[in-house]
């Protein structure tokens, strides 16, 4: 059977007349992307909520780029209507994050961005919240970041048991030792 | 049993025979281990036989269990709740993540050892142990208290500025408790 996409394609007709420099992609059935830059996000919110129906907000996320020095922030909104998940991603620059606040469409939007700003250190200007979400004290590169060395930051800080330190794969010779087989699928993950 | 060789006088002997047979334990799960505890209290393992049962507060707990993950976060409340038991207290660490970090030993947010922290007077293993080796740990911890060597509480006063420099290590901006014991 053929998937039919009527309702995707009135939303992309919809954005498209509305909006003249954003990227659409009818990506599959029910999913919509939509790649803006960073001042054309407050209005296609606002616009996808008050005139196309897209009261829901489900999520705001943040990738990585490191790359291409950007973050991409990524925000989900779906209609009970057409059941359609809108995807709205923007890039930013990453040496001076800033994205401009939009907790005032949605509310729930506050701890999302409460959370980037301290996972990923981006600064979301004129924004009013906690500085503190999840971490307490935290003084280092912000975590998520990928350029935060996590195995560096753990043996700096916490301790080791000790008796370990060579951290030898003894998987086969366990295996070995009591006659049994490693299976071919788990053989890929040795390291001898 | 316990008293051979007049290792203990009679009067250690009753006071550590009473106490083994009466751990209360403080409700306090720190992660995802607490699941196994409702298991081990209830009918099927029922712990309440070895006299190990619920308290509702630090003060009146005997026995702090350290139930898997600990993060930074939660250690603070951890030392407080801990320095809050009265004496006769002791503590078990609860599956790997307080043995040597677990599948956290990589984690920027949780401890690895929990004896640097707080002394911890038994271990149980497993990811998670099963109410079976719950209750074996609460076996073990008996048998300690009875040969007088479960000492944490006396060994935290005793260690105290090392625990504290431990503690301070990882809760940097964090006020805690000066004592003068």
């Amino acid at each position: 059977m053929k998937t039919s996409f009527i309702k995707e394609e009135l939303l992309f007709q919809q954005l498209a007349t509305a909006f003249e420099n954003v990227v659409i992609e009818i990506v599959r059935k029910e999913t919509v992307f939509v790649y803006a830059s960073k001042e054309f996000v407050l209005p296609i919110l606002l616009y996808a909520k008050e005139k196309l129906g897209y009261n829901s907000f489900s999520h705001l996320s943040c990738v990585d780029w490191i790359e291409n020095d950007e973050f991409e922030l990524v925000y989900i909104i779906w209609s009970p209507e057409t059941k359609i998940n809108l995807f709205v991603k923007t890039r930013i620059d990453r040496q001076n994050p800033t994205m401009e606040n939009t907790d005032m469409i949605w509310r729930q939007i506050n701890t999302y961005q409460r959370e980037i700003r301290e996972m990923f250190g981006i600064e979301f200007p004129g924004f009013v919240g906690e500085k503190e979400f999840i971490l307490e004290d935290w003084e280092d590169v912000p975590p998520m970041r990928r350029d935060f060395d996590t195995l560096e930051y753990v043996n700096d800080t916490f301790f080791e048991r000790e008796g370990r330190e060579d951290k030898q794969d003894v998987r086969e010779r366990i295996a070995k030792r009591s006659g049994e087989e490693i299976p071919d699928f788990a053989k890929k993950y040795s390291r001898e | 049993m316990y008293n051979d060789n007049n290792a203990q006088t009679i009067v250690e002997y009753i006071k550590n025979f009473t106490r083994k047979n009466s751990l209360f334990m403080l409700a306090y799960g720190t992660g995802c281990g607490a699941i196994e505890l409702p298991a081990t209290l209830t009918s099927r393992y029922d712990a309440e036989r070895l006299g190990v049962r619920g308290a509702a507060t630090p003060r009146q707990a005997d026995l702090l269990l350290i139930t898997g993950y600990l993060s930074t976060k939660t250690l603070k409340r951890v030392i407080r709740v801990y320095e809050q038991m009265q004496d006769p207290k002791y503590v078990i660490g609860f599956g790997s993540c307080t043995i040597n970090g677990g599948m956290y030993w990589d984690s920027y947010n949780t401890i690895k050892l929990l004896d640097k922290y707080i002394p911890v007077d038994v271990y149980i293993n497993g990811c998670m142990p099963r109410p079976e080796s719950v209750i074996a740990g609460f076996k073990e911890l008996q048998r300690l208290i009875a040969e007088g060597k479960a000492d944490g509480a006396t060994k935290y006063k005793e260690n105290l500025d090392w625990y504290r420099e431990n503690q301070k290590k990882v809760l940097k901006n964090w006020p805690l408790v000066e004592y003068n014991w």
